[in-house]
């Protein structure tokens, strides 16, 4: 690739393992960035601080590659009923910077479609930024739908102040290498974050990701759910940490993940942390990671299933989940037209027609 | 908030220093010269002084790594000698063990265990062996509990040794390894022929008496096909205002059929470094069982290692670990499943408490090959108060579509709840609490072999009776 840099450690957890099994980090080659060397902020400076479970040094890449940022604000007290959409399906090697500010009170849906299709190769990147203030509620759904030729680069932060609710979804449905970071500063007393993450990794496919949740107020909740499946030849890796700072009394975590194996030569890895530094806490972490049982196979087979159209059932159901919960046009078309390249053409007009779902004007 | 007052492990047992009586204590810090000296007093072959010398230039090149792990800060070799050898030959009668060496392992208890539960017993007084003996109906059997010393003096058993030391745990594994095989002294080698099955457990005991020293024995156990064989190792050392430093390596190899378990209970002292490597690889349908005890040490990196190779055989580790003031303790294991069918599960607790830091981190690797390959990790802590810090970090690398693993981890404190329901059924808030904790700790504790060693009673004992308040 002409005119590359790589990136080294992108989305490291906090608490680090053997260096052997190259768990740590992942290192992704990206195009060097358009602008090297710019000393100035574009967006205020309270953004700088947040972390994004990227890492900084993917994130100063991201914010040199991004011609602009973008700063939105969400008055205190008002709902805003259209969602707030970064884009970044619009032409190759997009960059996004995104920083939002959800006002006290105040409640907004943010969505992040990356949904290119677009033939040869390219690397995208999306960096967004979220203050939370008192008592706001914020609703997130990211979706990175792109064809087997895409890097993508993923960077989500937020800084949830007391009271302030944050639901993340996330679906990571193609890419020929995805990293995505997601960090969330439970900094006020009885802040929440509840997140859901779903994915499908093609074959010859790298997911790579890193969820981090540091809860510092008081009575904190994270709950964070991962679910996915792994075709042939796929690589994911799961990064997960909840981290219990001293004083954050009365705090709840819990980490869950399901992994379907559903092909030969995967790897999956998986690094489930906790870090307690506080007694008056509760930290839980349950995996089950591996292929469909003989008595659920035996199961489906009895109601007529066989065993590919039965993982071909558990792809279509993370596709339909992804379009159900779609909250505009763009994201829902990124996920019909990624659906239509993984279940075929008919599988997924299927889908739509059975869901109803109608964003396009009729299919 | 009521807390739970849980008072440190009774160390009175352990911190009873003997003087260095004409013992020979090598220069402190890391040569050339040295290693040569140690390699020279124990008549080695050729073989072993080139590996020592090798190892010795690796641990200079490598460095420990910076990303994860506790602080090694306050461990200087130029301050540690590697080589301390009591004026004592190694002998198979107490009654010719120097007086104030004997009233060590007395105060221990070991002579006593051997006399009740154990089929043999080597004793480790800082860099040497001081005691090597068992049970004649055992010998008769073919089996071999001896020195890798005398093992190397032995025509027949030199090319056995040869054949198999260093070589699961390579020098290169990291920095404290090289050291290891630089400086290695005091040692035990087990051989148990096919089909052979040991009535009672062996046991080694490792006692550091030396201020400002380093303990570095090799434990080398060939466990032939349907052998059985129970091993136990006791550490433990007084308490000095120097760093010591423990870098022993354990190489088990578990022949087909055979089974294999591997007690340890470490109650090293608080100024300790204890930065211990330990594997095992079984083959098919074998068995390997470990269990662990973590109570002592300033710092601890510990993580037995099991190869599942052959097919059909599995691996339990058992562990629990008591974190205290000042220490930091890194713990857990790591699980390699390379044949089929194999099974693997990990069961440990942490308790935490004044400021005492645990950290579980294990690994399990299923190869490509691994199919039906099962694991199962559970973690459970228990912090008894808010100084104190757990952390637990499991890697799994899965490879085998038809594998699985499942893995549990929790962290916290003694539910209210749990306490107010015990104290309507007429408990006190102490009787509960305690009762809590006993029961968190007992499932893995039960499991260590206080019957076959009398000092381990007193290791596991942590005093559930304290104040409360």
């Amino acid at each position: 690739m002409a005119g590359t840099i790589q990136l080294a450690h992108v989305n490291t957890p906090p608490a680090q393992t053997w260096n052997y099994l190259r768990i740590n980090d992942i290192a992704i080659e990206v195009p060097v960035p358009r602008e090297q060397g710019a000393a100035f902020n574009r967006l205020p400076r309270i953004f700088d601080g947040i972390e994004c479970g990227i890492g900084d040094e993917a994130r100063d890449w991201i914010v040199a590659s991004t011609p602009d940022a973008r700063y939105i604000e969400v008055p205190a007290r008002t709902t805003r009923v259209d969602p707030i959409v970064v884009d970044i399906a619009a032409e190759r090697d997009t960059a996004a910077d995104t920083g939002i500010c959800v006002r006290e009170g105040a409640e907004a849906t943010i969505v992040i479609v990356a949904g290119a299709a677009l033939p040869g190769e390219a690397t995208t990147s999306a960096l967004t930024r979220i203050i939370a203030e008192r008592f706001s509620k914020v609703h997130i759904m990211e979706i990175i739908a792109l064809s087997g030729s895409f890097r993508h680069l993923e960077g989500l932060g937020v800084d949830a102040a007391h009271g302030a609710h944050v639901d993340v979804r996330q679906y990571f449905l193609g890419g020929k290498t995805v990293a995505a970071g997601f960090a969330a500063n439970l900094a006020g007393d009885d802040a929440t974050v509840e997140l859901s993450c779903r994915y499908l990794v093609g074959t010859g496919e790298t997911l790579d990701i890193n969820h981090i949740v540091r809860a510092r107020g008081r009575n904190t909740r994270e709950d964070m759910a991962v679910s996915g499946m792994l075709a042939d030849g796929s690589t994911k890796t799961l990064r997960e940490t909840i981290d219990l700072i001293h004083g954050a009394k009365g705090s709840q975590g819990n980490e869950a993940e399901t992994v379907l194996i559903a092909g030969e030569n995967i790897r999956n890895k998986t690094l489930p942390v906790i870090l307690c530094d506080e007694d008056d806490v509760a930290g839980n972490h349950g995996a089950t990671i591996g292929a469909i049982s003989p008595e659920q196979l035996a199961y489906l087979q009895v109601r007529g299933l066989s065993e590919d159209e039965a993982v071909a059932l558990f792809a279509r159901s993370i596709f339909d989940d992804a379009l159900i919960h779609a909250p505009e046009a763009i994201s829902a078309a990124a996920v019909a037209q990624r659906a239509e390249a993984v279940l075929g053409i008919e599988a997924s007009r299927d889908s739509l027609e059975a869901l109803g779902t109608d964003f396009f004007g009729g299919v | 908030m009521a807390r739970t007052h849980v008072q440190d492990i009774n160390r009175s047992l352990y911190d009873f220093v003997m003087p260095e009586v004409d013992a020979e204590r090598y220069a402190d810090g890391l040569t050339p010269a040295i290693v040569r000296a140690i390699s020279e007093k124990k008549h080695e072959p050729a073989w072993m002084l080139e590996m020592r010398l090798e190892a010795l230039e690796r641990y200079h090149t490598m460095q420990m790594p910076a990303n994860w792990g506790p602080s090694t800060k306050g461990l200087d070799l130029n301050h540690i000698s590697t080589y301390v050898a009591p004026n004592a030959k190694r002998t198979n009668s107490w009654d010719d063990v120097p007086a104030d060496i004997k009233e060590t392992f007395e105060r221990l208890g070991i002579p006593e265990a051997e006399r009740e539960t154990l089929a043999g017993v080597g004793a480790q007084y800082d860099s040497e062996i001081v005691y090597h003996n068992m049970r004649e109906s055992v010998a008769d059997q073919g089996v071999i509990y001896t020195t890798i010393e005398d093992a190397l003096a032995d025509p027949e058993l030199e090319p056995v040794v040869r054949k198999h030391f260093g070589t699961l745990i390579p020098m290169t594994e990291h920095k404290f390894s090289a050291l290891h095989y630089a400086v290695w002294s005091g040692s035990s080698f087990v051989y148990v022929p096919a089909g052979v099955t040991l009535p009672f457990p062996l046991q080694s005991y490792f006692r550091l008496n030396a201020q400002g020293a380093g303990q570095f024995e090799h434990t080398l156990i060939i466990v032939e096909e349907g052998g059985n064989l129970h091993f136990i190792e006791g550490c433990s050392a007084p308490k000095y205002n120097v760093a010591n430093l423990h870098a022993g390596a354990v190489e088990i190899f578990v022949g087909s059929g055979a089974h294999m378990r591997y007690s340890t209970i470490e109650n090293w002292s608080k100024n300790m470094f204890n930065l211990n490597t330990k594997r095992a690889t079984v083959g098919a349908d074998a068995h390997m069982e470990w269990v662990s005890g973590s109570f002592g040490s300033h710092v601890s990196y510990l993580y037995p290692s099991t190869i599942l190779a052959g097919d059909n055989s599995d691996c339990e580790f058992t562990g629990i670990t008591f974190a205290g003031a000042t220490q930091d303790l890194d713990t857990g294991c790591k699980v390699t499943m390379n044949g089929k069918n194999t099974n693997a599960s990990v069961n440990t607790k942490s308790i935490s408490k004044d400021g005492g830091i645990n950290t579980f981190r294990s690994s399990v690797i299923i190869g490509p090959r691994a199919e039906n390959a099962r694991a199962s990790v559970s973690c459970q802590s228990l912090m008894l108060d808010d100084m104190s810090r757990s952390d637990t970090i499991p890697a799994m690398d899965v490879r085998c579509a038809g594998a699985s693993v499942g893995h549990e981890a929790t962290i916290g404190r003694i539910a209210d709840e749990t306490v107010f329901y015990l104290m309507s059924r007429g408990c006190s808030e102490g009787e509960a609490r305690t009762m809590v904790v006993n029961g968190f700790a007992n499932p893995i504790s039960k499991e260590l072999p206080m019957e076959y060693a009398v000092e381990m009673n007193n290791l596991i004992k942590l005093e559930m009776e304290g104040a409360i308040g």
